[in-house]
């Protein structure tokens, strides 16, 4: 399974390859659910967390570097949600709303933690050797070839760490989890243009910072 | 193939960055992960607080002022400072207050009486006497009804007890 699967290759899981004998129950609406969590019913509001719960995690991870602050972030996000689910009025989709406040309380964390840095990276999967992508990489007749995995995924995240909150969370929004402009504009209460702009300058640091490996 | 990237051509990047996708939690921790989100919001609502002071700091406002507090040890200081200004500034005032209060008072003897609670008209001539008068006056700055800090429960002095 991958963690930070685009949400449309997400939304467009076949629902029919499951059993033929048995089928799947109905998933509940998000606004059913919404509802009844609203009302205090915990059984609710876990389903709410099973669904969104690896995309939080993902984002809060590749902002922070490290697995223990994302960790008690996004548990603190979900916490705060649940807590704040009178005030969510429904104008937006409920992932989105959670997903504001699972970036503002780590962008707020990374403030107070600023030049403290100290990453506590995740393993990578078995898959990330069957990536094209990666294949590519390290086949390639260049002097990418002695690149072991461990060091790009440590200069990787060093250089996302390098740059400013509002970049990171837009390169990890768009290239990393895969959201739309409009998706991610909402998320951060801000204009398309301003997404685009930031995800522009944001791509040419990381460009700069990882020249190395992008010859 | 340059040596430098194309600035305009993010294709390798993009496809350099989708490789944090392969990032994973520890086995069996999204298992486990709502499970903690729901013990811990009961355990809140467990120890939800009933007295106005915890009210008073679960208020967002009081939360995110702390948070920013807690980032800026110079203007945690500062604050610190003002805080303690301001209390000593109270302390004089309210002491220059109970200066005032207690000489319009001294005059009043019918006042006194039901102050202290004497009930021996005889001993009348040793309560002007200046360490009794000191006595009143702090018993007088503790009871009267506008500037009483503490209560104080009144007690009769009965001769011959």
């Amino acid at each position: 399974m991958i963690m930070a699967e685009p949400l449309s290759r997400k939304a467009s899981k076949p629902l029919g390859e499951a059993h033929a004998e048995l089928p799947p129950p109905e998933p509940m609406p998000e606004t059913e659910l919404v509802k009844r969590a609203r009302g205090g019913d915990l059984a609710a509001y876990d389903d709410l967390v099973r669904r969104y719960q690896e995309r939080i995690y993902a984002t809060i991870y590749h902002m922070t570097s490290n697995h223990e602050d994302a960790n008690d972030l996004a548990q603190e996000a979900f916490i705060k949600a649940f807590h704040a689910l009178k005030s969510f009025k429904g104008g937006s989709s409920f992932y989105t709303w959670v997903y504001r406040i699972a970036v503002n309380k780590t962008i707020n964390f990374l403030k107070q933690r600023k030049n403290k840095t100290q990453m506590s990276l995740d393993n990578l999967d078995y898959h990330v050797e069957h990536d094209p992508d990666f294949v590519a990489l390290i086949s390639d007749k260049t002097p990418r070839r002695e690149v072991n995995l461990a060091e790009l995924q440590e200069k990787l995240n060093a250089a996302m760490q390098r740059l400013s909150e509002p970049h990171r969370l837009v390169v990890t929004l768009h290239d990393v989890q895969g959201l739309s402009h409009e998706e991610i504009a909402e998320i951060m209460d801000c204009n398309i243009g301003t997404v685009r702009s930031r995800l522009f300058y944001a791509r040419q640091q990381m460009q700069a910072y990882l020249s190395d490996y992008l010859k | 193939m340059s040596m430098y990237p194309d600035p305009e051509n993010f294709d390798p990047l993009r496809r350099l960055l989708a490789l944090k996708r392969h990032e994973q939690p520890p086995p069996g921790y999204f298992h486990h992960f709502s499970g903690q989100v729901i013990a811990r919001i009961r355990a809140g609502e467990r120890a939800a607080p009933d007295t106005a002071w915890g009210l008073l700091w679960d208020a967002p406002w009081l939360q995110r002022l702390w948070a920013a507090l807690e980032a800026r040890p110079v203007l945690a200081g500062s604050v610190g400072v003002a805080c303690c200004a301001a209390l000593l500034a109270s302390v004089v005032l309210f002491d220059g207050n109970t200066d005032r209060n207690s000489a319009q008072a001294v005059p009043s003897q019918q006042g006194m009486e039901a102050s202290l609670g004497f009930s021996d008209r005889s001993s009348r001539g040793s309560f002007f006497e200046p360490a009794a008068l000191a006595v009143f006056q702090l018993t007088n700055s503790f009871t009267s009804s506008e500037g009483s800090l503490f209560p104080v429960q009144p007690v009769n002095f009965i001769k011959g007890n």
